[in-house]
């Protein structure tokens, strides 16, 4: 029950996320919401594996965290550089 | 689970809402970006605890290891975007979220 509520509280905020995501006026807002969405898909993932008790989806959140980083990361190299690239 | 971890994970649950509800409502983009930047991993790490207390040992160092990598980099990204976006098109804080903390204007 506890699980459930919280799944449905982290999908309201990737709905947020969407939200932002389609809103954002700049591309860094675009960026920053499809992030927030990585973490809460890793936080529901996480309230699974509190849920069931075992850690078969734990190496899932790393890979999560790193690739989310990753793509901000490149995103915000792509923001910076932007005029010299074209 | 046991209520201890329940109440992890709630909490964690309202402090990503608040993340979310702080990336719609805060109008200058600098402010969206700390809503994101500070909130999400804070939630997650309040979850993390909350499913450490169910798995056992290996569990919990995974899950340390997940945490430990989400909150030192997530906060990293941040930055780096906020630095991309203040170098191209520097956005004028209004008056404001954040300039009224900081007490000098940016103007």
């Amino acid at each position: 029950m506890i699980a459930s509520i919280a799944l449905i509280i982290f999908g309201l905020t990737f709905v947020t996320a969407g939200i932002r995501a389609a809103i954002g006026p700049t591309l860094a807002d675009r960026v920053v919401a499809l992030d927030v969405g990585v973490v809460s898909i890793m936080s529901a993932v996480a309230v699974d594996a509190a849920d069931t008790g075992s850690t078969r989806l734990v190496p899932v959140l790393a890979v999560m965290a790193i690739v989310g980083f990753t793509a901000t990361v490149a995103a915000s190299r792509f923001i910076e550089y932007e005029e010299r690239a074209t | 689970m046991s209520p201890v971890a329940a109440a992890f994970v709630l909490l964690g649950s309202f402090v990503s809402l608040l993340s979310g509800i702080g990336m719609l409502r805060f109008r200058t983009p600098y402010a969206r970006f700390h809503a994101a930047g500070k909130a999400s991993p804070i939630a997650f790490l309040l979850v993390a605890i909350g499913a450490s207390l169910e798995t056992g040992w290996a569990g919990r160092a995974e899950f340390l290891v997940v945490a430990v990598a989400l909150v030192l980099t997530l906060p990293v990204a941040v930055h780096l975007l906020f630095r991309a976006v203040h170098r191209t098109e520097p956005v004028p804080i209004g008056r404001d979220d954040l300039a009224t903390d900081t007490g000098k204007d940016h103007d």
